[in-house]
């Protein structure tokens, strides 16, 4: 059983036409409360004008992402004792390398706009899915079972990652994640898209996507696979002209 | 809202050198571009000085001469320090591109740095005593 | 849009950095990394007093390898680098037009650079015939 801790939330404010600033409220949480939570108690309890985003609470909607203490974090799965000691400050601040609406909310439209040019896909049938232990063949019926995507459209690998920090036009680690997941064999026009300045070549290896991805999408491996199939692409479009 | 977020700006340019809340593969990144710039810096250098060759031994030996002091060696040494590094560094580029190592790229990263810290000993060793 | 114009659009790689100038920066960074090792080992272990006079560097430049490996060395270097300053140029987000002012200056730097040093290394090992 954990006693209850007394922090401080340092919650980052900004409503149009204000210069953002840091509001703290103290509060007594218990330390497995998620850090959602304690954002949550603010809007609750102390301050109706907080404005930020949620809905599922479990990992599945990827909505309630923001930054704790500078790292990216999606806050419902999120300890607060892991981020924190008694007494101590959580800084809480909206994902970078987007527009912010109003204070922890952010428009994510370019993310959802840009998924649907890549043709990323929710859900895959199983034998293109990844999945863990898959059987060593797949039969041909197997195909008619599907599995969710990985990916929770969460946005935290965008605002983790360096490139996309420089530069808006930048596709990002989860479009180009789910561009590779669609192939580039199955969608060859995808090709104009990802091999581009703005494609998969400003990617910089940083692997900050991945370490931040609370998904097991791994974008970083998926822009480096996708590399090798346009490389793949353009080689064999050499000898293959039409 | 006005979004100015789509206008070139410096402060931006900055971000990349930013190490808050970064992780390993950031760090690699910040210090691969680091090292690319100073080795363009010297790589122009070099090739500048070198000019003095041509103007016969006065020019040249004059000027390794004045290349003796302590200053120029641990240049050189930054010099040595970064062509190891970016390397190294390049090397682990390559590998997971193609797919090696993308799960430990965290472990590649330290041991090439690892590699990288052994070799600059040794060469600042050897540049100091000789 | 014609089958033909469609099919082009997917083939022509777009102007930026694309595949196969990325595949020259990977292609000459191994490339370096042996160069820049043969470059320092016969530099200094294999050259008399480790090239500090005039009369060494003379000396050392009669082999004809020697001039050739350094003006391949230089060539390789400068594509690298310069291909790899660009892409950091590119995070600056410059317009097209910009962009192209960009390429030319990158082209004629490059071009200078290599001719420059292959004139250095010729004249250093034609002095002295």
């Amino acid at each position: 059983m954990s006693q209850n801790w007394n922090i401080t939330l340092k919650v980052s404010r900004q409503k149009e036409g204000e210069t953002p600033h840091f509001d703290e409220y103290k509060m007594e949480v218990n330390p497995d409360e998620y850090v959602l939570d304690a954002v949550e108690r603010v809007w609750a309890f102390m301050d109706r004008t907080l404005c930020y985003r949620h809905a599922c609470h479990h990992s599945t909607c990827g909505a309630c992402g923001m930054r704790v203490n500078d790292v990216e974090k999606l806050t419902c799965i999120t300890y607060i004792r892991d981020m924190t000691h008694d007494g101590g400050t959580l800084k809480i601040e909206p994902l970078r390398n987007f527009p912010i609406i109003s204070d922890l909310a952010v428009d994510m439209g370019t993310l959802y706009s840009r998924l649907e040019s890549v043709g990323a896909r929710s859900v895959l049938p199983a034998p293109e899915a990844e999945i863990e232990n898959p059987p060593a063949t797949w039969s041909a019926d197997d195909g008619q079972y599907i599995r969710l995507a990985d990916c929770i459209e969460c946005g935290l690998c965008i605002s983790a990652c360096p490139s996309a920090a420089t530069s808006d036009e930048y596709l990002g680690p989860a479009i180009l994640a789910g561009a590779q997941a669609n192939g580039l064999k199955r969608n060859p026009e995808l090709l104009a898209l990802v091999d581009c300045e703005h494609g998969v070549w400003r990617c910089h290896s940083a692997f900050e996507c991945t370490a931040v991805c609370p998904s097991f999408v791994d974008p970083a491996r998926r822009i480096m696979d996708l590399r090798t199939q346009i490389i793949k692409e353009r080689f064999t479009r050499l000898f293959h002209k039409a | 809202m006005e979004n100015k977020r789509n206008k070139p700006s410096p402060a931006r340019f900055w971000m990349w050198f930013n190490p808050i809340g970064r992780e390993t593969g950031g760090w690699a990144f910040i210090l691969n571009r680091v090292t690319a710039l100073g080795l363009i810096f010297y790589l122009f250098l070099h090739l500048i000085v070198l000019g003095q060759l041509a103007k016969g031994p006065e020019g040249y030996d004059g000027f390794v001469a004045l290349m003796h002091n302590p200053y120029v060696i641990v240049g050189e040494l930054l010099v040595v320090a970064a062509g190891i590094l970016h390397g190294l560094n390049g090397i682990r580029i390559i590998l997971t591109t193609f797919g090696i190592g993308v799960t430990y790229q965290k472990t590649l990263f330290y041991t090439l740095m690892a590699v990288a810290l052994i070799t600059i000993l040794i060469f600042g060793i050897r540049m100091f005593t000789a | 849009m014609t089958q033909t114009t469609a099919s082009k659009n997917i083939s022509a790689p777009k102007y930026g950095e694309t595949a196969w100038l990325w595949l020259v920066k990977i292609v000459t960074g191994p490339l370096l990394v042996i160069f820049v090792l043969i470059h320092f080992i016969v530099n200094h272990f294999t050259a008399e007093n480790g090239l500090l006079t005039y009369a060494d560097v003379i000396a050392y430049y009669k082999n004809p390898l020697i001039p050739a490996m350094e003006i391949c060395f230089l060539a390789v270097v400068v594509t690298h680098s310069l291909i790899g300053l660009r892409g950091i140029i590119l995070d600056l987000k410059p317009s097209r037009s910009t962009l192209k002012i960009v390429d030319w200056i990158l082209v004629i730097l490059g071009v200078t650079a290599v001719s420059y040093g292959t004139w250095l290394a010729l004249t250093i090992a034609s002095t002295g015939i």
